[in-house]
């Protein structure tokens, strides 16, 4: 569905995309990652015509974007990161106006509007105007907007950002509805565990690179770390960091004075912990095993959190 | 207290755009109105004449010698013309009025008589024409008023002593006449210089102040309100719905194109109301000229929109979009003649004017209520509106593609 080679984008002296390759196919909820300033909403406006590259091609459902922009634009809906709406009109208003602008006829917009706010859940509050809505309401109809002329490919730009737990879990369900339903679409977030939950495959993007791309799974058997073992120890006034870095390189102290060990085969190393502990008198009052997280991938992949 | 004042004028003097215009505008007007008031009866000698047309029918040393009189004056200027092409630059604009010396006006001086002489004027310029009647009967009564008076005292001496024998006679009237030199002031008070008035083009019952103030007013507001709604454009890019329309299909010059047919539907709807108001209180004749009041209309709204869009293309914020239409606005509209009549303007004021919407709007609003044009007679300024509206939108377009709609 959306192929992207060798895409370059330069804003004066630098350089934001440095050579980009996407292959998402149809119907894949694909998640792209990276801390700010990493090229993800470069790369958004470039696949979204908004932007065009310096070097490099762009096909979306088979259309070149650079050669065909606007006939491209029918195939694309936006999820922009601000919420992008008429605070003085109301909600179908809004729907209306948005819709009607990729040329469909006036019933069939309406019709899908009113669908729209179904699927969102906001059919009874349709006639409020939008400064009347909580945040994320609003953020649910910013979401609806980009959705009413039938997009081929939906581009999320952090959807989530600053709403409620209700609203969160709503758009969650719609998102996984609209993917069910063969939508394809690219999600970037801050969120890990969004990305963990939603995406099928995941693209971490770094100064302007893809620097791992894969399955979740996939890219956590390519990481040295799997797993995450969480040891609480009764006397850690006890421990020597330091003889414990010797022994086992992956361990550090977190906030709450617990040892923190990261490894990729969790039950080789949970063994020669439990030795290590009872050679130095060292008194457990618990083990705890996780497998990584994306969090901890992507930290070991950016050395950088992706909020950074 | 202090601490969130000082704050306030911390974040003030960061903004120094918008700290210029502060306090560039009222410099800037109180510099324009300076000039503007100083346009007439200044002493500091750069105030610019009132400048109209004069035909001298009697050629005679008489005539010829007020003329050149009246055109020694510090506040007015002749322009020496034939009759016909004078009435016909009155008429249609050019001038706005023609001094004419009739046949017979040296014998009626002579006589004591009243001289035939008349005023042809423009009523549009009702203010210009009153400020310029006041001026030549006080000059012409200086000038013929002793002229005047000393054929009286001849004529009065030769029918009381109408024995006297010739040299006497000629040495008195010699010795009254030599009275009566260089003392044009004492004798003043003669009534005889009265000029004839008479209107060339606009309708006598128009009140022309009222007009001014209409039209004037109108254009003013007009560029307010619609710079005003041009300025949504930027208040959309902050707000993120300028992206959100870069996404959709439409071409980034219809996202323009229809910020200017809103304004531009707004302007027309303010504009009908205000002339509507303007018929049913001040009696403003409407339906004069039907075409021509729906051309000026159009073409008005079309140029303050363009303005407005223009404003809006080469501010950054919508701040600063307000900022820099409020200083613009008053200046243009001060020298376009919407706050001062542009006649008691020094002249290169004048010259500037014409580059201002307002102008033409004015004058195009005065051809058709004031003096009664055939709508082809409002082309010219409908065109001129046109021209200026063309060349904004064109350099808003160039810029908005350029700076606005790089929103990425």
């Amino acid at each position: 569905m959306i192929n992207a080679k060798a895409i370059h984008k330069r804003f004066g002296t630098v350089k934001a995309l440095k050579g980009i390759d996407l292959d998402i196919k149809e119907g894949e909820l694909y998640g792209l990652l990276g801390p700010n300033g990493a090229g993800k909403t470069t790369t958004i406006n470039i696949l979204s015509t908004l932007l065009k590259p310096d070097n490099g091609s762009v096909f979306i459902n088979g259309l070149d974007i650079l050669k065909n922009p606007v006939s491209s634009k029918k195939n694309i809906g936006i999820v922009p990161q601000e919420v992008a709406l008429y605070e003085d009109l109301s909600a179908l208003d809004n729907l209306l106006f948005w819709g009607g602008l990729y040329g469909n006829p006036a019933s069939q917009i309406r019709s899908r509007a009113n669908e729209m706010l179904r699927l969102f859940g906001l059919s009874d509050r349709r006639n409020d105007t939008i400064k009347k809505y909580s945040g994320g309401m609003k953020r649910r109809i910013n979401i609806a907007s980009a959705l009413l002329h039938n997009p081929k490919v939906l581009f999320m730009d952090e959807p989530t950002v600053g709403i409620d737990p209700q609203s969160r879990n709503k758009i969650y369900e719609v998102i996984g509805q609209l993917h069910s339903n063969g939508l394809t679409i690219i999600y970037t977030t801050h969120y890990m565990e969004e990305v963990e939950k939603l995406c099928e495959r995941v693209g971490i993007i770094d100064y302007g690179e893809i620097i791992a791309e894969g399955t979740v799974e996939e890219l956590r058997n390519r990481s040295n770390t799997t797993s995450i073992i969480n040891v609480a120890l009764e006397n850690p006034g006890n421990a020597n960091l330091k003889d414990l870095q010797k022994s086992f390189e992956t361990v550090e102290v977190d906030q709450n004075n617990q040892l923190v060990f990261r490894c990729k085969d969790s039950d080789k190393k949970l063994s020669g912990i439990v030795k290590y502990m009872d050679q130095h008198n060292l008194m457990i009052s618990s083990i705890d095993v996780k497998k990584a997280s994306l969090e901890n991938i992507f930290l070991e992949l950016t050395g950088r959190k992706l909020r950074d | 207290m202090l601490q969130i004042a000082l704050k306030d004028l911390k974040l003030f003097l960061k903004d120094i755009k918008a700290f210029i215009l502060v306090m560039i505008l009222p410099i800037a007007l109180v510099t324009l109105f300076t000039l503007a008031y100083g346009g007439m009866g200044s002493s500091s000698g750069d105030s610019s004449p009132i400048a109209i047309a004069a035909s001298d029918l009697d050629s005679t040393s008489t005539s010829i010698s007020t003329m050149q009189k009246i055109d020694s004056l510090k506040g007015l200027k002749l322009k020496h013309m034939d009759i016909g092409s004078a009435k016909n630059r009155v008429i249609n604009g050019s001038e706005t009025a023609v001094l004419v010396f009739y046949k017979g006006f040296q014998d009626s001086v002579d006589k004591g008589a009243d001289p035939p002489m008349e005023l042809f004027f423009d009523r549009s310029q009702e203010m210009e024409v009153n400020i310029l009647q006041q001026a030549l009967i006080g000059n012409l009564t200086g000038i013929l008023g002793s002229k005047n008076m000393e054929n009286k005292v001849h004529t009065m001496i030769d029918k009381q002593y109408a024995d006297l024998d010739e040299s006497t006679r000629k040495m008195i009237h010699s010795q009254v006449s030599e009275g009566f030199k260089g003392n044009d002031e004492e004798f003043s008070s003669s009534p005889e210089a009265a000029l004839k008035m008479t209107g060339l083009v606009g309708e006598e019952k128009t009140n022309w102040g009222m007009l001014q103030a209409v039209a004037g007013v109108a254009v003013m507001m007009l560029l307010f309100s619609v710079a005003g709604m041009s300025g949504t454009i930027l208040s959309e890019r902050e707000e993120g719905t300028l992206k959100r329309l870069l996404y959709s299909p439409i071409h980034p010059n219809s996202i323009l194109f229809s910020k200017m047919i809103y304004a531009m539907f707004v302007a027309i709807i303010q504009l009908i109301i205000l002339f509507i108001f303007s018929w049913l209180v001040f009696d403003l004749d409407i339906l004069t000229n039907p075409l021509g009041l729906i051309i000026m209309i159009v073409t008005t709204a079309f140029a303050c929109t363009s303005f407005g869009i223009f404003l809006a293309s080469i501010s950054q914020t919508r701040k600063q979009a307000e900022s820099l239409s409020t200083i613009v606005i008053l200046i243009m509209s001060a020298i376009g003649g919407s706050m001062i009549p542009t006649f008691i303007m020094p002249s290169f004021m004048q010259k500037i004017s014409v580059a201002s919407v307002n102008y033409w709007s004015i004058q195009g609003f005065f051809d058709i209520f004031g003096r009664n044009m055939a709508t082809v007679k409002i082309l010219p300024e409908a065109g001129m509106l046109l021209l200026i509206g063309g060349i904004m939108t064109g350099i808003s377009l160039f810029r908005f593609r350029k700076h606005v709609l790089k929103v990425v």
